[in-house]
């Protein structure tokens, strides 16, 4: 299931790139910015600012919308088959996040930007979400990008089974591998994950001579202190075949969807990062022989 | 090569000198054109135009400002406009009094003139080319701009312009070299024959007006001669001569090297200024015609980089002083006033070859630095540019103030040579104006600005059988009523129907205004500087021009397509949206609950232009191409009369012309609201295009852009941040790239978003939903985003402007 399209991404690896949105994944970070990613099904979303109180959602039948004071009141817990409300809210306040594609379709999707891909090595980048939690459709969609030549990148935990990952290998894919952090206790406080078994598959991955780039969400209250990046850099070094890590400062751009989705965001009250605050973390990378970016 | 940000002390206190004045307005040309009229009633138009600029050249006053370089002044103070009341006047008198209270482009205005005004307008009355152009027209022609379905006002009110002249045999062969030229043709002239004292007449007055142009220069020479006399200041008294020398030989010579040309150059745009109202005179490839002449200087060590840009810098404020006053009804078309004078670089020369040059780095460097409306800079892309050029233009867009824009050779050359234009002819192509194209000295006026048609009005009357329903005329009946359409083929059907009938009418206006400009208004000086006017012995506008080709403007590209699709989509194929809802949503402007949801089901279920959306996009073509193929049909009054083409095509052009095209189209069923702005260009619906830049260059690389050669017109929205690094740069160049040479685009220009939009876009989300904005090495949608998101991007977007 994809729950966006992203046209002109100019940040998720090389030149112009088409960006394709999973949905579901089986971490759910404290600072995730796009929270409409982690369940596997769709996604209600409402955004109070564009109700009009046209009521047509309220004709719906459901058990968990009614009407509020400027716009409805969802029960968020008791949310099913929201997939019957798409299309139906005229001001677009209400909406279905999510929506099966099939390979063909997604194909065009890709097809449409591809003369802009040719100028500077763009491509497609794989997100979510978790794209390899996919089913095996993925792979041979992958399969057909491979035969068509068209780059393809894929922005990834790595918190899945390793035969997940295996399945995709050989077809000359970019892994943009988020590494959070390398403490397990940590990593399971803020994540909801294991880290032993993202480390294992990032090195099981470092080994079968894939390209690899690990990417490191640089997160306050999380791992933004020197030493805590350090080890994360470390590690990195210790796979010899990755030389890349991008720092990526933390940000709340996705801040206005957890409201949108009845969700609680622990880290509203937090500022962005500044490009400026990572530039220890570089300088440090950068000085055990990595090649150190900031952004993707 | 010269990239200091700084410009020298005397160009900072010339541009704060011309910035500081406030317009106002200026008789001199006025009376003298009255003056000679009057006195020489009996001559033949041409003649006595001639006389009357040459009055006018030799009276008017004339000044060097302290610290000029480049001299020559179109009235008698900075930024005042001259009145050229031939061609309208009646409107002075009329808005005198507002002139200091419009919105934009206002006038100040003393009693005194406004009393010479009055009289000026009491002599011509009867005998202005608006008058003289409306009583040639039908009145249906006449109903039919009166309804502000078709616009064409400007035309008889200002003239026509939009045109460059050949500025490499000006400077190839001097002010001398023509009157040669002029007397060898008219030695020629058989008076016995019907047209022998029709070209009598032309070659007098073309040799009035070169002398007089002589004499104007002249001037220059003794008054810069007298001011250096009296000067105390040896540096100053040092200029002056050299102003001095330069007059003395650019009045009969060719120029002798850069700052001779570059003065002759500015004498030339200015004196056309003088002769005729129209604006978008243009200068042309000016890295090319000059840059000999910088080379050689260059090389012998006389000029360097400093001073040649502080040269151009001075020619630029010295554009921004012509100035020209328009009535209201025309101003609004043409918000802030400019005069459109453009100037192109880049390109390619005529063997295929990358035309950039060291000069290209310096007029771009130049016009970066001065920041002003004036010249509107053009650069020709084409696959083969220059990477260091390209990457300059970009850090000139990121200044903010819309320049360069760019114009596209790999779909421009192909196509001019498609029509009939020779090969080295169409690789010499520039811009004029903003975006139209036209080869300089070769082709005649107006490449594009005929009438403006404006196709929404058009739209409506198609699903109301032809009725008009903002004037409440039926111009045309129509085959039926939407409300009695059983099909969206039947809808299609009505607007085939009325467009060409449209199509018809906006040649027919375009005729009557041509054959009054031809007879009433001639240009001369004009012509003798366009191939092949002297030789042909005709004025432009009787065909003297190599080419012709000429556009008017439609307005409403975008919402033709969206509304056609909505309608389409909601009420035919998924029948979400009744034909009585929709049409009771419309004639009430979406009022009430239901009206309202009407219109977000317009705006959010149907598809919009600016997607890359196969199902508008190709229904927008098509139907763009319904009036396209019926203006192919018609040739322009200059038909077998000389002139290569003679014929029509699309543009898209308008400037702002979309606001107050807009202000009288009723709501429309893309879910415009009634007597809103419409599309502006071929751009997207404000805020309709929500997949980013490269979806939108898909969508308008789908119409049909090589018949559109009056300009397809494409503004695009940047935050400053979104190109900040050396890497957003790149990636912005590369889609450039495949803008130009996959899609073969036609143009694009970028805006950098202001602070004030972005206030106006979190209060109005909905018509900003295209706006990016990068966040922490991030692009979101900035309506996206949560209020203290937006509000921290407001705070910090102050910071880099
Ligand atoms: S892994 Fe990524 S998508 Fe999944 S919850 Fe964490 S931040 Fe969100």
């Amino acid at each position: 299931m994809i729950f966006n399209f992203q046209r002109f991404s100019t940040h998720d690896g090389p030149g112009i790139r088409t960006v394709i949105f999973y949905k579901g994944c089986p971490l759910h970070c404290d600072w995730c910015s796009n929270p409409e990613s982690q369940a596997f099904g769709p996604s209600l979303m409402y955004d109070r600012k564009l109700c009009k109180s046209f009521g047509d959602c309220l004709k719906q039948e459901s058990n968990y919308l009614s009407a509020g004071e400027n716009g409805i009141l969802i029960d968020w817990a008791s949310v099913t088959k929201p997939e019957k409300l798409k299309d139906i809210c005229a001001s677009r306040a209400l909406t279905v996040s999510g929506e099966e594609k099939s390979i063909g379709e997604i194909l065009v999707e890709i097809e449409k930007d591809r003369s802009f891909f040719e100028q500077g090595d763009g491509g497609v980048t794989f997100s979510g979400g978790e794209p390899l939690s996919q089913g095996p459709e993925l792979e041979s969609l992958l399969e057909e990008l491979y035969k068509l030549k068209i780059d393809v990148a894929i922005e990834t935990s790595l918190y899945v089974s390793w035969e997940n990952i295996e399945r995709c290998l050989g077809r000359n894919i970019n892994f943009l591998v988020d590494l959070k952090h390398t403490d397990s206790d940590k990593f399971e406080r803020f994540t909801g994950g294991n880290a032993a078994l993202v480390l294992s598959n990032i090195k099981k991955l470092a080994a079968s001579r894939e390209n690899i780039i690990i990417r490191v969400p640089v997160i306050p209250e999380f791992n933004h202190t020197f030493q805590e990046i350090k080890e994360i850099v470390d590690f990195t070094v210790s796979l010899k075949a990755v030389r890349e890590i991008h720092f990526l400062p933390f940000h709340k751009l996705g801040s206005a969807k957890y409201e949108m989705l009845g969700m609680d965001y622990k880290y509203s009250g937090i500022r962005n990062l500044d490009v400026a605050e990572m530039a220890e973390y570089v300088v440090y990378a950068e000085s055990v022989g990595l090649i150190a970016k900031i952004g993707g | 090569m010269l990239k200091s940000a700084e410009v020298s002390e005397r160009i900072s206190g010339l541009r704060e000198k011309v910035l500081s004045t406030k317009p106002n307005v200026c008789t001199e040309r006025a009376m003298f054109y009255t003056q000679a009229y009057a006195e020489n009633e009996e001559k033949p138009i041409i003649i006595k135009r001639a006389i009357a600029l040459e009055k006018t050249l030799l009276g008017m006053t004339i000044f060097i400002d302290e610290g000029e370089l480049i001299v020559g002044n179109q009235s008698s103070s900075h930024r005042a406009a001259p009145i050229f009341p031939e061609y309208a006047v009646d409107w002075l008198p009329e808005e005198m009094d507002s002139l200091d209270k419009r919105s934009g482009d206002a006038f100040f205005i003393t009693d005194e003139h406004k009393k010479e005004l009055v009289e000026i307008a009491a002599w011509w009355k009867g005998k202005v080319l608006y008058d003289k152009g409306r009583a040639l027209m039908s009145q249906e022609l006449r109903d039919l701009q009166d309804s502000a379905i078709i616009k064409a006002t400007g035309n008889l009110t200002s003239g026509d312009a939009h045109i460059a002249v050949d500025f490499y045999k000006i400077l190839d062969v001097g002010l001398n070299g023509y009157l040669d030229e002029i007397s060898l043709f008219h030695k020629q002239v058989k008076r016995y024959e019907q047209d022998g004292v029709r070209k009598d007449h032309f070659y007098t007055s073309l040799s009035i007006s070169i002398k007089a142009f002589q004499a104007f220069i002249r001037r220059f020479q003794e008054l810069a001669m007298q001011q250096a006399e009296a000067s105390t200041n040896p540096e100053r008294k040092n200029e002056l001569l050299a102003i001095s020398n330069n007059c003395q030989v650019i009045a009969e010579k060719a120029p002798e090297n850069f700052y001779q040309a570059l003065q002759l150059v500015y004498f030339v745009q200015l004196i056309l200024q003088i002769e005729s109202n129209g604006h978008s005179v243009s200068l042309g490839r000016m890295d090319q015609y000059l840059y000999p002449f910088y080379k050689k200087d260059i090389q012998t060590g006389n000029l360097t980089d400093e001073f040649a840009s502080e040269l151009l810098e001075s020619t630029w404020i010295k554009l921004l002083s012509v100035n020209k006053i328009r009535p209201w009804s025309h101003t609004r078309f043409s918000a802030g006033g400019p005069l459109y004078q453009n100037v192109t670089i880049g390109g390619q020369t005529t063997e295929g070859l990358d035309a950039v040059n060291e000069l290209s780095f310096l007029i771009l460097h130049s016009v970066g630095k001065m920041k002003l409306t004036q010249p509107n800079l053009s650069v020709r892309f084409h696959k083969n540019i220059s990477e260091t050029f390209i990457n300059e233009c970009i850090r000139v867009i990121e200044k903010g103030f819309g320049m360069p824009a760019f114009n596209n050779d790999e779909i421009v050359i192909p196509e001019l040579i498609k029509l009939g234009v020779e090969k080295d002819d169409a690789y010499n192509y520039s811009a004029i104006g903003c975006i139209e194209i036209a080869v300089p000295g070769k082709w005649g006026y107006r490449c594009t600005g005929m009438s403006f048609l404006n196709l929404m009005r058009v739209m409506l009357a198609s699903m109301y059988d032809g009725l008009d329903k903002y004037s409440g005329k039926i111009f045309y009946k129509g085959i039926g009523n939407f409300a009695d359409f059983n099909s969206f083929d039947e809808l299609y059907k009505a607007w085939q129907h009325q467009i060409k009938f449209y199509a018809q009418k906006t040649v027919e206006i375009d005729t009557a205004v041509d054959t009054a400009i031809e007879e009433y208004v001639p240009d001369i000086l004009c012509s003798a500087f366009v191939d092949s006017c002297i030789s042909r012995g005709k004025t432009i506008k009787e065909g003297g021009s190599k080419y012709d080709f000429v556009s008017g403007l439609q307005v409403g590209i975008a919402n033709l397509g969206n509304s056609l699709a909505a309608i389409k989509k909601l009420v035919f194929e998924e029948k979400k949206i009744t034909k009585h809802e929709l049409l009771q949503a419309i004639e009430s402007d979406f009022e009430g609950k239901e009206g309202e949801k009407i219109r977000y089901m317009l705006l959010n279920f149907a598809p919009k232009y600016g997607n890359d959306d196969d199902y508008v996009d190709l229904l927008l073509r098509d139907a763009y191409l319904d009036f396209i193929v019926e203006l192919e049909k018609y040739h322009t009054t200059r038909y077998n009369r000389g002139p290569i083409g003679c014929r029509y095509y699309a543009g898209t052009s308008s400037i702002s012309a979309n606001v107050p095209n807009g202000s009288v189209v009723p709501a429309t069923p893309d879910g415009r609201k009634a007597f809103t702005p419409v599309a502006e260009g071929s751009s997207p619906s404000s805020g309709s295009d929500v997949l980013g830049p490269t979806a939108v260059f898909k969508s308008v690389s789908k119409l049909p852009t090589e018949k559109i050669m009056g300009g397809v017109l494409l503004n695009q929205k940047l935050t400053p941040a979104t190109i900040k690094t050396d890497e957003d740069k790149e990636k912005l160049v590369s889609i450039l790239r495949t803008f130009f040479t996959d899609l073969k685009g036609w143009h694009v220009q970028y805006n950098i978003v202001s602070r004030e939009t972005l206030l106006a876009a979190k209060k109005d989300p909905e018509k900003y939903r295209d706006l990016i904005v990068r966040v922490a090495g991030y692009c979101a949608f900035f309506t996206n985003l949560s209020p203290d998101t937006q509000d921290d991007i407001i705070a910090r977007t102050e910071q880099t402007l």
